[in-house]
């Protein structure tokens, strides 16, 4: 991973499709039609809207605004037809077959039942999005929740994909209440700063799973996403704008790819107490959602409404590495923002192994190989994991949540979630704890049994528990530029006081 | 050739357009294309279109003007200007043959005829004003007139009218020799209303006219007859002047500055109305379109120095403020109050509108004006002899005898209106009996006003969650989340309403991506972090606000609290301007022995150290003078451990966690 602006040279990525080098093209998009692009992680392209109207996942774009775009996989859709501009090398194409009315209307059938409840004060639609990896969910989430933005609506964005972050690193899963425009070169925004944004910041509840899979520590995942849904719904009752809003749920593609999968799903819906399923590109997944839930009554009385929605030709399988450069993407955004836009300069303490409480997030007894993520159907794992499911108090106990451990070098490099909670608590208080930040181990000093962290900001938190999963995966890159960013930020800073 | 051609196609054209039985998107689409590969037969094309609604059951008219509104949104040109001769009869034949639905779905698409093509870059109206708003005042007319009938009916027939339609029944104000028009009478007095009534501010009406024989529908006030309030005659005057001032408007050079002028007042005209549409029984939009009307007269009629001009802007630029900020309440009799002033009629609606010494030097120049337009002219009813549109504006409001071709016979005749009343309230008024109100659909109440926001559930918005439902494209509801949003930003393209509160929000939203790009190059300098999550609790209770206000503040976050800017209960900061001497610069907090967090504090406009406290001498942490002192109440600023909302931490724990003694590396 490289610290952009540090000296680091980026090796750049190298490609083999055709790309347009760094000329300026001007594209005339048909109504209706889609134009796709892929820019790879240290590329960039400008991208300007000439004359028409166009969004990305449902953002409107302004006229005549450059837009800069670096390692996305993104299309930018019109309604009534547009003239961009596009500087930067990426590999593109023109769609004109995208399932973008389906969408809409998905958003206005949606928007009848938000004006039926803000009419009686009853709760807007809670949504729950599912599909196989790849399929679109997450473009579908974000495409459904800037539309309601758009209608002056604040929909409540819940991810449960610990895999991908929103707003926060990978390995937690949030809540988000959405009430301005998304970020649509980064992707969804950012949480808050210090400093001001040029998009409006959002304010995400963190919680902290650790693990790549639901089915990885099933006992863990469950709790967790039923506190978060606790959150969620303590929010909606006091909110009446979100409640008439009400939740779009991004989910893991995995648990729609098997049984243990499906009971996850059901989990999911009766926490969120959802009433409204949207299955995305799998005919089997639909028939087996009809199976469970067409008879199915949420808390509060309702009917499940069941759809199936086409898959985007548009959905581009993500390969593992691209899958690890948007993790590290988003663990250096945590740390060190979005340059140029904004940089954020994080701060090093060191602390001593006795002055930090670590506990380590416990797999499954079984754990699916790492690098088979995509394959769990075959998996007997997941079977195994589920045949605890209903019964399984003691094998949890054997199991825990957590161990206490000893700071080691085997943290180094890993990502440590600090919880809003006190070292003395117990495991499940501190599973049920949100996240207050992330700190990242630069180094371990064994011999002095030191270790040295970078914390987003410089405020004790060695009263706070640690939990240390091992999602995401990390590499080494952070080092080097550290010390470089540590004597820079100590130089603007000392300038800044003395100077001023 | 081409002629024969172009009568084949017309013929296929019409054939199709037979086949249209109900509101198909994909027929109407098909038709559109067929109209868009056509346009070299567009005349003809468009007469068989205009034929076929006139002659088309009234069941198929609707499909069949959506074909219309299709083709002139879609394809537009040559299509609008063959389409918009005689649109008016077309509309107004088939709005008095059609049920109330349909009615409400043609006001609606009327209403986007005066509004720029959905995702065009042409900001002119799908039809150019002079075509639609002869059809909008027939219809304002003839709602306010079916009011005013009902009214009539109601109290000489209330003891003869059981329930439902009656049939044709002689309309009690005929017999007035004022005609019909917009006269709004009082409704019968709800209770109370006597009391308020005193007899006096009913001056004689200066204009000459004579009321005696007004209808003694009034007697059951306990009142003897008594002239009118102003409004009967100014009403009843500039009915005809609307029509011609718009016309007037629309053929006028452009004038710059009055132009601008002419057009607000013109569309606070279109909102008041609009207004008045909905709200009919309220005496005070009243009043404010009457004003509003006159107002547009003087400036039409006359050059003003433009001094005179600008005090006008102003007024007009406040008075739409106002007119946004009236909340759409639900319709209320009128109060004798809103007819009560006793000054001329005019000049009286313009103080009501501009306040009474704002106009003085304009009423002075008026009357100074060799040639003044006196209230008077205006109400020589002057058809305007440009008008474009056949037949001439049904108003007729002049001439005391009913005119058979007006509006309101065709559609008495039609069987669409009772004999007289016809209810145009959203709610019956209670005073009114309950089955009379009821009796009567209300077919006119649903022209919304303009600008403010469509809540969807005023766009047919017929999607359900069904796989077959989702598939039918529905461009119309695409607009809204375009057009109908406003205008974009052109910084990120989030878009405002052009109403007054929108303007405000717009106006605050550019401020706001001024002020950021204002910080974003300080901060840069300084450094800036992120912030730590907020807690379950703070979560919980904090409010996202307009979006960008809530990022306004964001420096004000100080670490344990996270973004709590945007949090409802944000503890009272405690900080310390950074001391000035060296020496005490680098000081540690005698307490915990560590040093102090410095931040820059917007609020203060300087660097700070936070949670620092002056004791004597010595500088402190806030939080640990707090808890050695034993001072709870301060001791919150430190709390990273929230009241447990959820969970059942206790809010010692935090007092017990103390600070470790950890070595920061030190920066400063």
């Amino acid at each position: 991973m490289n610290i952009p602006g540090l000296g680091q040279a980026t090796p750049a990525a190298t490609f083999s499709a055709p790309t347009i080098q760094a000329a300026i093209a001007v594209h005339d998009l048909q109504a209706n039609s889609e134009w796709r692009f892929e820019v790879a992680y240290g590329q960039s392209i400008e991208v300007k809207i000439l004359s028409g109207s166009a969004e990305i996942f449902g953002t409107e774009l302004a006229i005549n605004h450059t837009y800069t775009f670096r390692g996305t996989k993104s299309s930018i859709f019109t309604w009534h037809g547009c003239r961009i501009e596009v500087s930067g090398a990426c590999e593109e194409y023109m769609a004109e077959e995208t399932p973008m009315v389906t969408y809409v209307n998905t958003h206005f059938a949606l928007e009848k039942l938000r004006d039926d409840a803000s009419q009686t004060g009853g709760e807007g639609p809670r949504v729950l999005i599912v599909g196989p990896n790849n399929a679109g969910k997450t473009s579908l989430v974000k495409l459904l929740t800037s539309y309601a933005i758009r209608m002056g609506r604040q929909p409540m964005v819940i991810n449960a994909d610990s895999r991908e972050s929103l707003l926060s690193i990978p390995g937690s899963v949030t809540a988000t209440p959405f009430a301005s425009i998304l970020d649509v070169e980064q992707g969804w925004g950012s949480s808050p700063t210090s400093g001001p944004s040029p998009v409006p910041v959002k304010l995400p509840l963190c919680y902290y799973y650790g693990l790549p899979s639901p089915e990885d520590n099933i006992k863990l995942y469950k709790p967790i996403l039923t506190r978060l849904a606790l959150a969620a719904a303590n929010r909606l009752a006091d909110d009446p704008v979100i409640k008439a809003t009400g939740m779009i749920i991004d989910t893991p593609g995995i648990i729609s790819q098997g049984k243990g999968g499906y009971d996850l799903i059901s989990h999911i819906v009766s926490e969120f107490a959802v009433n409204t399923i949207l299955v995305l590109g799998s005919e089997r997944l639909h028939s087996e959602m009809m199976r469970r839930f067409s008879t199915y009554r949420t808390s509060l009385g309702q009917t499940i409404t069941l759809v199936k929605l086409d898959k985007s030709g548009g959905c581009v399988d993500r390969d593992e590495t691209f899958l690890q450069q948007m993790q590290e993407a988003a663990i250096k955004e945590y740390f060190f923002g979005d340059p140029p836009k904004r940089t954020l300069s994080p701060h090093t303490q060191q602390v001593g192994f006795d002055d930090i409480t670590v506990y380590k997030i416990q797999e499954c007894m079984f754990p699916p190989p790492k690098h088979d993520l995509k394959a769990p159907n075959s998996m007997p794992a997941s079977a195994i994991n589920t045949s605890f499911l209903p019964g399984g108090e003691e094998e949890s106990e054997q199991l825990g949540l957590y161990e206490k451990i000893e700071p080691s070098s085997m943290m180094l490099h890993c990502l440590l979630a600090v919880m809003y909670a006190s070292t003395r608590d117990s495991h499940e208080t501190i599973r049920d704890a949100s996240v207050m930040g992330f700190v990242y181990v630069a180094e371990v000093d064994e011999k002095r049994k030191r270790l040295k962290i970078l914390a987003p900001l410089n405020t004790k938190i060695t009263d706070r528990p640690m939990v240390w999963g091992s999602w995401p995966e990390t590499t080494s890159t952070f080092q080097t530029p550290l010390k470089n960013m540590s004597a820079l930020y100590r130089t603007i800073c000392f300038d800044a006081v003395y100077n001023s | 050739m081409t002629s024969e051609h172009a009568d084949d196609v017309a013929e296929d054209y019409k054939r199709a357009l037979e086949d249209l039985t109900m509101n198909s998107r994909y027929e109407i689409s098909n038709l559109t294309v067929i109209a868009r590969e056509n346009t070299e037969h567009a005349l003809a094309i468009s007469e068989a279109l205009k034929s076929h609604i006139k002659q088309t059951s009234s069941q198929k008219k609707l499909p069949a003007f959506y074909v219309l509104d299709s083709v002139v949104k879609n394809v537009g040109t040559p299509y609008t200007i063959f389409l918009s001769r005689g649109l008016y009869s077309t509309f107004m034949e088939a709005y008095a043959l059609v049920d109330n639905s349909v009615r409400r779905k043609m006001d609606e698409m009327l209403k986007t005829w005066k509004e720029p093509v959905p995702g065009a870059l042409d900001t002119r109206p799908v039809f150019p004003r002079d075509v639609t708003s002869p059809i909008e005042n027939a219809l304002i007319k003839a709602r306010t007139s079916a009011i005013q009938a009902h009214q009539e009916h109601t109290r000489s027939q209330q003891q003869i009218l059981g329930r439902g339609r009656p049939g044709p029944s002689p309309a009690p104000y005929r017999e007035t020799p004022t005609p019909p028009n917009t006269y709004r009478q009082p409704p019968p007095p709800a209770q109370g209303y006597n009391s308020g009534y005193p007899p006096q501010q009913y001056p004689p009406p200066t204009n000459g006219q004579h009321y005696s024989n007004q209808p003694n529908g009034h007697q059951p006030y306990g009142l003897p007859p008594r002239p009118p309030s102003q409004q009967y005659p100014q009403q009843t005057a500039s009915a005809p002047s609307w029509q011609k001032s718009q016309l007037q408007q629309g053929y006028s050079a452009p004038e710059n500055s009055i132009d601008v002028l002419n057009s607000d007042i013109a569309n606070l005209i279109t909102v008041s109305k609009a207004d008045f549409a909905q709200n009919p029984w309220d005496g005070s939009i009243q009043t404010r379109l009457k004003a509003l009307l006159d107002l547009q007269t003087i400036l039409q009629s006359q050059k003003l120095p433009p001094d005179q001009i600008a005090l006008i802007k102003i007024q007009v630029a406040q008075l739409s403020e106002a007119s946004k900020a009236t909340p759409k309440a639900a319709p209320k009799p009128p109060t004798p109050v809103a007819a009560a002033p006793s000054q001329p009629p005019q000049q009286n609606s313009l103080s009501s509108l501009l306040g009474p010494g704002a106009l003085a030097a304009l009423l002075a120049r008026q009357s100074a004006t060799p040639q003044p337009t006196p209230p008077t002219q205006i109400r020589s009813p002057q058809i305007a002899p440009q008008a474009p549109y056949n037949p001439p504006p049904p108003a007729a409001s002049s001439t005391p005898v009913p005119d058979p071709n007006s509006l309101l016979e065709r559609l008495r005749a039609a069987g669409m209106l009772p004999g007289a009343p016809v209810s145009s309230t959203p709610t019956p008024l209670s005073s009114l009996p309950a089955n009379i109100s009821s009796g009567f659909p209300p077919p006119f109440m649903n022209t919304p006003p303009m600008p403010t926001r469509t809540p969807l559930g005023e766009i047919p918005n017929d999607v359900v969650l069904k796989t077959t439902s989702l598939k039918i494209p529905r461009p119309h509801l695409i607009a809204s989340l375009y057009e109908k949003l406003g205008a974009p930003c052109t910084q990120c393209g989030r878009r405002f309403q052009s109403d007054a509160e929108g303007k405000k929000k717009k106006q605050a939203h550019m401020d706001w991506h001024f002020r950021v790009h204002q910080r974003m190059a300080e901060a840069e300098k300084r450094g800036q972090h992120r912030s730590w999550y907020v807690d379950e609790l703070d979560w919980i209770r904090s409010r996202e606000l307009e979006g960008d206000q809530n990022a306004t503040d964001g420096d004000n976050t100080n670490g344990l609290g996270g973004a709590s800017s945007s949090v409802a209960s944000k503890p009272k900061l405690q900080y310390l301007p950074v001391p000035d001497d060296p020496a005490h610069a680098s000081s540690l907090c005698p307490i915990c022995q560590e040093k102090f967090e410095m931040k820059w504090l917007d609020e203060a406009q300087e660097f700070v150290w936070m949670d620092a406290k002056n004791v004597g001498e010595r500088i402190y942490h806030a939080s640990c003078y707090a808890e050695a002192t034993n001072d709870v109440s301060n001791a919150q600023i430190r709390r990273g451990t929230p009241e447990p909302v959820l969970g059942k931490r206790k809010a010692e724990d935090e007092h017990i966690a103390l600070r470790s003694k950890i070595k920061t590396e030190s920066y400063w």
